[in-house]
């Protein structure tokens, strides 16, 4: 693992290193407020079941609900992450074993990353075999037969959750999974509002100020917007990410959501205002982590512009439109991530024709 | 013999014209190993076409003619002697087209025209859609272009009343924004500023912004400034101006300065004593667009204003998974590093996988290797763009 701490100029190696940085603040939050949501819910109501590995492991770590405090939360947060973490490092660098072994190259750090944005993509109490089954997907079809880091043509992280939302509807649905408790019935935030708009919001304790911070139930890492803008921020210094798609994504989502808001039927998600479809959900976080990965998505400017306004269209769209699936980012991201080619091509042919326009 | 105002002057033992400044060249020898040749006499000429010729740099006694692969020349190498004998040229009586192409032919001093596409010496009857003269150099460290300009004004106006006599193009003269030059014959003769970051000396740059390069076959031409003064000097005085000026610099050089020196003086010995102890690389020009060059055998290039100096420290050594995985992976920081209206990343990867014909539909012809020098450095894959360019142009050459 040196190759965290050696710093090799402008290579793959640094790149990695910085997109993990990035995503440093994410974790940590994801680490807090996973904590904080099942021991809230605990506190709320006690007589739900603890009897689980993680409710025994949160227990041992010394996580409690009656003080709630930071450790509790850390602890509690490890109880559900660092499982599900360890799990997916270990299944993709079994992979990445074999991949490399049968190939004949060095092994390739990157399967690091995918691991980590596969696991902050998924509710807290996700099933082991979910995992198991969605990081191996990912490193075989979203990464191994492509050739590894830097070749591949979706994120790799992103197809593992889309495979395990379609083939397990309940991690994205059910929401035991995300405080990590039988019986549990709380909702995404995006579906609440759904059913009985802005109060309805405001009865379960979330407003503009926790669904920035974060404190609000969802998949783990995907809550906080504060972190993913420092993580974006990061991105931005150093240049890895195209800002062109990121404005393009937010641009659109005012634009779509306002026109919702104006022409459509006002109930349901057609009158969220444009900052709730910011703030609630994982679209912050898909649109920095998973949308700008830059090697799965447009790479070109005009491109990039037109890929992020795809983005922001299609989320708007499912989630006004498609109430089972309230969240709508992974499958609008991974429609315009398949799209990418084919929008940088329609954008090459038309600057090859200007090209073949002038007079020299 | 050397004089230039303010600027030291640095004597070397040796110059050389180098074959690969001059681009699908066959050259024929004019001369042989052991002859004294005088400065500015044809030495070689190419053999396809004849006309252009190549002359000595300075005078003295041809020391060795080194060639490599299939015979190719890699350098004409001259010992200087103290002689300072210089050929004479007569300058042309009138003014038109074709006297001053012939005197231009005959002086040697047509070779330092380029053309683009493909950077080649261009055909003494071709026709250009424009012409240009870059007045200005951005590059970090670069000579003071505005006071060589100032100081030879004289030529430098010759030299461009000239070049704009030559065909009936327009001639664009690019220059810094702080830098006023004016020209009389404005007909023909425009003035164009250039301001901006490094790139904004890079004759690409302008090319793309007033006469941008198609599919359509056409071609431009373009000179530095430099070597315009040069062509104003054999116009004016009738003998060649025996000097270029240059920067060293980079932060292995303990003085860093400009110089005054021979065309085509050996890099070592300008170095002697000017760079610090330990590792370092040397780069034929800026440390933006400049080409590592091996210590030693090198000399100046023909149009080379710069020469860098880098310390090399243990981490810029390439790291091995990337030797083994050569995939582009786009980011922002690639994006200004080439043309504007040039998609970096698709051009990257068409000339990884040496598509010539893609290359070419994504701009390649408007570009040689100093443009696309930067995105090996930013590039994580450490592919050589340079020289897969140059491998793609020749290949859209031979096409043509």
């Amino acid at each position: 693992m040196n190759f965290l701490l050696s710093n090799s100029g402008n290579g793959r190696q640094r790149m990695l290193q910085l997109q993990l940085l990035a995503l440093l603040p994410v974790s940590i939050a994801a680490l807090v407020n996973t904590g904080y949501q099942y021991l809230a819910t605990l506190a709320q109501n006690s007589t739900l079941s603890t009897d689980d590995f993680r409710g025994r492991l949160a227990r041992g770590l010394g996580a409690s609900h009656e003080s709630l405090g930071l450790f509790d939360m850390l602890a509690a947060g490890f109880a559900h992450l660092a499982p599900i973490l360890a799990l997916a490092l270990l299944v993709g660098g079994f992979w990445e074993r074999i991949i490399s072994e049968r190939r004949q190259t060095p092994m390739q750090p990157g399967f690091i990353l995918v691991a980590l944005l596969f696991t902050l993509l998924l509710p807290g109490a996700a099933a082991f075999g979910h995992v198991v089954f969605g990081m191996s997907f990912a490193m075989l079809v979203g990464r191994g037969i492509f050739g590894g880091d830097g070749k591949t043509f979706l994120n790799p992280a992103l197809l593992g959750i889309a495979i395990v939302q379609v083939s397990f509807p309940s991690v994205a649905d059910q929401h035991p999974l995300w405080s990590g408790l039988a019986g549990y019935a709380g909702s995404d935030a995006i579906a609440v509002y759904h059913r009985g708009g802005e109060a309805a919001l405001s009865a379960i304790d979330i407003d503009l100020w926790s669904a920035f911070v974060g404190s609000t139930s969802g998949t783990m890492g995907t809550t906080s917007i504060l972190a993913v803008l420092l993580g974006a921020a990061l991105l931005m210094i150093e240049r890895l990410i195209a800002w062109r798609l990121l404005i393009a994504q937010i641009l659109g989502l005012l634009v779509f959501a306002t026109l919702f808001n104006l022409l459509g039927t006002g109930a349901g998600a057609s009158a969220m205002p444009a900052y709730w479809h910011l703030l609630l959900g994982s679209f912050a976080f898909g649109a920095v982590f998973l949308a700008c990965d830059p090697v799965a998505s447009a790479c070109t400017n005009p491109g990039r512009w037109i890929q992020g306004f795809l983005i922001a269209a299609l989320v708007v769209l499912i989630r006004v439109a498609n109430p089972t699936h309230p969240d709508a980012v992974i499958p609008a991201l991974l429609l315009a991530s398949i799209l990418a080619p084919l929008i940088d091509h329609l954008v090459i042919a038309w600057n090859i024709r200007g090209r073949a326009r002038r007079h020299v | 013999m050397l004089v230039s105002p303010g600027l030291e002057t640095r004597y070397v033992s040796r110059a050389a014209l180098l074959g690969r400044d001059y681009r699908g060249v066959n050259f024929e020898l004019l001369c042989e190993q052991g002859d004294e040749v005088k400065a500015g006499a044809a030495v070689m000429r190419d053999v396809r076409r004849p006309e252009i010729r190549f002359s000595a740099p300075v005078s003295g006694r041809i020391s060795r003619i080194e060639r490599g692969p299939r015979r190719k020349l890699i350098s004409l190498q001259i010992e200087v002697d103290d002689s300072q004998a210089v050929a004479k040229f007569e300058p042309p009586d009138n003014n038109d087209g074709v006297s001053i192409r012939n005197f231009m032919l005959e002086s040697g001093a047509w070779s330092s025209l380029r053309t683009r596409p493909f950077g080649n010496i261009p055909d003494p009857a071709g026709k250009p859609t424009a012409v240009f003269v870059t007045a200005l150099d951005a590059e970090p460290l670069a000579p003071d272009t505005r006071t060589i300009i100032d100081t030879y004004l004289q030529e430098f106006r010759a030299g461009v009343t000239a070049l704009a006599g030559i065909n009936d193009a327009p001639l664009y003269v690019c220059h810094a924004q702080d830098h006023a030059l004016e020209f009389e014959d404005s007909g023909r003769i425009r003035c164009v500023t250039f301001n901006g970051g490094y790139s904004a000396g890079l004759p690409g740059v302008h090319i793309n912004a007033l006469c941008p390069i198609g599919l359509g076959g056409g071609q431009v031409w373009h000179i530095g400034y430099q070597d315009v003064i040069a062509l104003g000097h054999l116009l004016l005085h009738g003998k060649p101006w025996l000097q270029r000026i240059i920067s060293l610099g980079g932060n292995a050089v303990r003085n860093p300065r400009s110089l005054a020196v021979y065309p085509g003086s050996t890099i070592g010995e300008l170095l002697a004593n000017e760079v610090n102890d330990g590792p370092s690389q040397i780069l034929a020009g800026s440390s933006v667009y400049g080409r590592q060059i091996a210590p030693g055998s090198a000399y100046l290039g023909a149009g080379q204003r710069q020469v860098t100096v880098l310390v090399v420290s243990a981490s810029d050594s390439v790291d091995k998974t990337a030797a083994t995985n050569n995939a582009v992976i786009p980011s922002e920081a690639l994006e200004k590093l080439i043309l504007p209206g040039i998609f970096p990343v698709p051009l990257m990867r068409a000339l990884q996988l040496g598509d010539a014909e893609r290359a070419r539909e994504l701009g390649a012809l408007e570009l040689v290797e100093e443009d696309v020098m930067p995105l090996s450095g930013a590039c994580v894959s450490h592919s050589d763009y340079a020289s897969l360019l140059r491998d793609v142009l020749d290949r859209l050459e031979a096409a043509r």
